[in-house]
């Protein structure tokens, strides 16, 4: 299967993707934050020999990775792609990975607790991330003995996971409420339940290009299933919202806003990442609203790949004022039949 | 209300301080409370917040800061500095201590989804008595779960052996 970015589900719709992480942890080891060197090697052969013993259902195959022998621009734009988390990226001085080739199934150890099992699908899919993480996580628990609690269920380093060890997030794309300043009533009536809105990047990350991660916070007395109903039932919400609000806009307006986003786009000769999200961002709203007809355009696939270290990374670039210009003639070229 | 330094972003925090008896009142963004050095006590990020609590209960009590978790050697003030636990243990060790946090975090101490099963710790629950334990031993006997009944007898064992 392709990279979730590059498929189909993530291109249009306000629900970008769908993420599930399952926190777990040996129960004999010492937890990330105090291990030694030697502790940490003993982790990565039993994890190692767990996920190589293990067999995945449909076509998944996971391939281990020390992070140490991975390029400094690569672990960068692994962060951009979602495939490791911010923190990890930072430190992952002889930590690993286990990672499909669609990079969908991603198995961080050593991250904040001693496994971090990651499944990030396109689209609205958090029932399916669920189900292929679960299975994960049964099939390495028959291989390695996780720190479980009749009580407290799965334990972690941190308290706040404690519990199902259960992070279930989407990734929504909203232009509209944002322009009407409505992701602060949508972030305090998340909350309310357990939910919690953050910028694309996680914890303290902006929201450039309008992307927004609604996710839930509670994970001790509260079960999977309930905690993912509840994501699922804000979502939907927010999406009705942010559908609402397209509605009353002036035609007129939203179809000025996109094309003038084009407009740049099609003739800029430098272009920052921040500026490429915002206009893409209006790309994508011209996209599902049907202003502009071009379906084979795919704002998600150009949004990641314009991320800073992946565009360096494409292309062998160095400078920042390189990436712009590159950036600027790579979208020109992409949109140079658009009309 | 909006932010009283910069005047763009929404106050999130109010700072209250009081020199001389001269008390002033300021409203901040988050960005300007940050810059202005007042992220530290309510903490920016939720481990943050919880160092900050567990912080306080080591102030209010005293009996914890001999105590080492004798797995990995944490004391509660390291955990309580970092919000993080050392190891699996520490919830057992300083349990006590733990339990309310938890509680005011999630609004629950029972873990209610999924269960493997197996590889059980037994956090020692303040009801469990020698025989509410060897209940919980012939029951899990009856099931077969003999992993788990092998965890309940130990502790019968060692609680039979302080009495």
């Amino acid at each position: 299967m392709s990279y979730w970015y590059k498929d189909d589900k993530a291109q249009s719709g306000v629900i970008i993707s769908s993420r599930i992480r399952l926190a777990r942890n040996l129960k004999d080891l010492p937890f990330p934050r105090i291990m030694s060197a030697e502790v940490l090697s003993e982790l990565k052969t039993r994890v190692k020999n767990a996920v190589e013993d293990i067999t995945l259902n449909g076509d998944y195959r996971l391939k281990y990775i020390e992070m140490d022998s991975v390029p400094e621009a690569e672990i960068a734009s692994m962060v951009e792609r979602h495939i490791i988390s911010p923190d990890f990226a930072k430190n992952c001085n002889g930590r690993a990975i286990a990672i499909s080739d669609d990079e969908r199934i991603c198995i961080m150890i050593g991250e904040e607790d001693h496994i971090r099992i990651q499944v990030l699908l396109p689209g609205a899919s958090v029932d399916e991330a669920y189900s292929i993480a679960d299975d994960i996580d049964t099939l390495l628990n028959e291989k390695l003995d996780f720190a479980f609690d009749n009580r407290l269920g799965y334990l972690t380093e941190c308290p706040t996971n404690i519990g199902t060890g259960l992070r279930a997030s989407m990734m929504l794309h909203l232009p509209v409420c944002e322009s009407k300043g409505d992701i602060n009533t949508i972030s305090d009536a998340a909350g309310k339940i357990g939910l919690t809105v953050r910028g694309m990047y996680g914890e303290g990350s902006k929201a450039s290009a309008s992307l927004y991660q609604l996710s839930n916070q509670i994970t001790l007395g509260i079960s999977e299933k309930n905690a993912i109903e509840n994501l699922k039932a804000i979502a939907e919400q927010i999406v009705d919202r942010e559908k609402q609000n397209r509605m009353q806009i002036g035609s007129v307006e939203l179809e000025d806003a996109v094309f003038r986003a084009l407009g740049t786009l099609k003739y800029a000769r430098l272009l920052s990442c921040d500026e490429l999200m915002k206009l893409i961002s209006m790309i994508k709203l011209g996209i599902d609203e049907g202003i502009m007809d071009e379906s084979d355009l795919r704002p998600i696939e150009i949004l990641i790949e314009a991320q800073p270290a992946t565009v360096s990374k494409k292309f062998s670039l160095s400078g920042p004022s390189e990436r712009d210009e590159k950036r600027a003639r790579v979208i020109r070229e992409i949109l140079k039949n658009c009309n | 209300m909006l932010c009283e330094k910069c005047g763009k972003n929404p106050a999130t925090t109010h700072i209250k301080t009081a020199i001389n008896g001269k008390i002033t009142e300021l409203s901040l963004c988050g960005y300007c409370a940050a810059e202005a050095g007042y992220n530290g006590f309510a903490g920016s990020t939720f481990s943050g917040i919880l160092a900050s609590m567990l912080g306080q209960s080591l102030k209010a009590g005293s009996s914890v800061t001999a105590r080492r978790c004798k797995c990995c050697g944490s004391a509660f003030a390291d955990i309580a500095e970092a919000g993080k636990v050392g190891c699996a243990s520490c919830y057992n060790e300083f349990g006590e201590e733990l339990l309310p946090y938890l509680k005011r975090i999630h609004g629950s101490v029972h873990h209610t989804g999924k269960n493997p099963g197996k590889n059980q710790l037994i956090i020692k629950e303040e009801t469990n008595t020698v025989s509410e334990l060897k209940a919980k031993l012939a029951a899990l006997v009856a099931a077969e779960k003999y992993e788990e009944a092998a965890l309940v007898r130990d502790e019968i064992k060692k609680l039979e052996g302080k009495e």
